[in-house]
């Protein structure tokens, strides 16, 4: 039995944003009904429906088309989806780091492109970290003067989610970092271009970056807390990069942070592209190095090319942002 | 494109809208109508059936840039109006088509003639 028009109107409607329903739903779902009951049967309009909820989603992201917020919510929306891809970058990034620096702590690589694409991939490691820190400040500064002002109870989820994911991931990661040989703290780990205990660092955060998903019968044989801390890790992830993101959207950002936000946003575009080079350069010519330290897999090629994706996003979010041009007077 | 822009490539801003936006308008431009109405009114004078999702994603686009603007609605359907800047917007824009089409038409006449 074929659902009631007002019932498949419903179900298209869902394909938009929360917002959007909440300004066209009524309207729009009158139209739905009326062209159902004319024309039951329509592919086209389905995708059509289907087309224009995706771009209203996108366009609601700050990534692009005509959105309902006004520039400064613009502007946060797209900075979120940069802080979300960059994430996403830094993710896949440092587990690719982690391990060429690990690599690199038993024996130097022999091949020039390796040892060049090292010391891009550290440069934009130690870059995108300060650049992090320059984002935060004024960001955790606005979240407290909001608190401060009565504010606490918008902002009480997403700083809970935020603090628990970090207390997760700093927890886990300097557990996990310290009890694997050629890592921080083991004596003979004194060479390479970072300290053991970074790279540790980095390398047990990011555990869950593995090909071994893709073996199940060595997966078995792992640790049960070394399993347990790759499906728990992911979760404490993204607890962090959600709840930055929903306390940067309520937060409410001046038009002057913003603007200060842009600007990072644009350099650490710049360091995406240093970091992918550098990876592409190991990847093209870089081989296996001694003892097959430095041996790229499959894994990395598809994390190289998440990258990529996620570095074409965060550039798009960046010209949204720059377009939606916010003056000082619009907050 | 800033609100109040009246220049006849204001509609080209549009990018792949501007053929909807276009219709749109013109269909506006004998009085507010709801969505429902634009469709039917669009489809009679053009023969082209706007789908519902790039109806509205026209709409919201027009209303965007103060072309047109929402009324009060009508059992859960709202009319749009044209604005006084949409109405300029349309006609320099019309004006621009019909310039084009004359001159398009009087060349296929100099050198294919007039059938």
């Amino acid at each position: 039995m074929k659902a009631a028009p007002a019932q498949r109107a419903a179900w298209l409607l869902r394909w938009y944003p929360r917002g959007w329903r909440a300004r066209y739903g009524d309207e729009f779902t009158e139209l739905l009904i009326a062209d159902i009951t004319e024309r039951p049967q329509s592919w086209t309009r389905a995708a059509d429906v289907m087309r224009g909820g995706i771009t209203a989603r996108i366009a609601g992201a700050g990534l692009g088309g005509c959105s309902l917020a006004d520039g400064t919510d613009q502007v946060s929306a797209s900075l979120v989806s940069l802080a979300c891809c960059a994430a996403v970058f830094l993710g896949l990034g440092a587990a690719i780091w982690s391990q060429l620096t690990i690599g690199w702590q038993w024996s130097a690589p022999d091949a020039r492109a390796t040892t060049v694409a090292l010391v891009m991939l550290s440069a934009a490691m130690l870059a995108f970290t300060v650049l992090a820190a320059a984002a935060a400040a004024p960001v955790m500064w606005c979240v407290a003067a909001r608190v401060s002002c009565g504010h606490a109870k918008r902002l009480a989820a997403p700083l809970l989610f935020t603090a628990a994911g970090v207390a997760v991931m700093f927890v886990g990661a300097r557990h996990f970092g310290n009890g694997w040989p050629g890592t921080g703290g083991h004596a003979w780990a004194r060479q390479g271009l970072v300290p053991g205990g970074v790279a540790a660092f980095c390398w047990a955060a990011t555990l869950s970056v593995s090909a071994y998903w893709a073996h199940p019968a060595a997966l078995a044989a792992f640790p049960a807390a070394e399993l347990a801390w790759m499906a728990v890790s992911p979760v404490a992830m993204a607890c962090v990069v959600g709840g930055t993101a929903m306390a940067i959207r309520r937060a409410g950002l001046p038009a002057s942070v913003l603007r200060y936000e842009i600007r990072l946003g644009v350099a650490a575009c710049v360091m995406m592209v240093v970091f992918l080079s550098g990876c592409c350069a190991w990847l093209i010519d870089g081989g296996p190095g001694p003892r097959n330290l430095f041996h790229a897999g499959a894994i990395d090629i598809a994390a190289a090319a998440v990258m990529a994706v996620a570095l074409a996003v965060a550039q798009q979010a960046v010209r949204q942002a720059l377009r939606s041009g916010v003056t000082p007077a619009t907050r | 494109m800033a609100k109040g822009r009246t220049e006849p490539e204001a509609l080209a801003g549009f990018g792949r809208y501007a053929g909807s936006a276009t219709l749109i308008l013109a269909s506006l431009a004998e009085g507010a109508k709801h969505g429902y109405a634009l469709t039917k009114d669009i489809e009679s004078f053009a023969g082209v059936r706007l789908a519902p999702g790039t109806l509205y994603e026209a709409l919201a686009r027009l209303q965007a840039q103060g072309l047109i603007e929402a009324l009060e609605s009508q059992d859960r359907r709202r009319p749009y109006q044209l604005t006084a800047v949409g109405a300029q917007v349309l006609r320099a824009h019309l004006d621009t088509q019909r310039r084009v089409a004359d001159l398009g038409l009087r060349r296929l006449a100099r050198q294919w003639g007039t059938t």
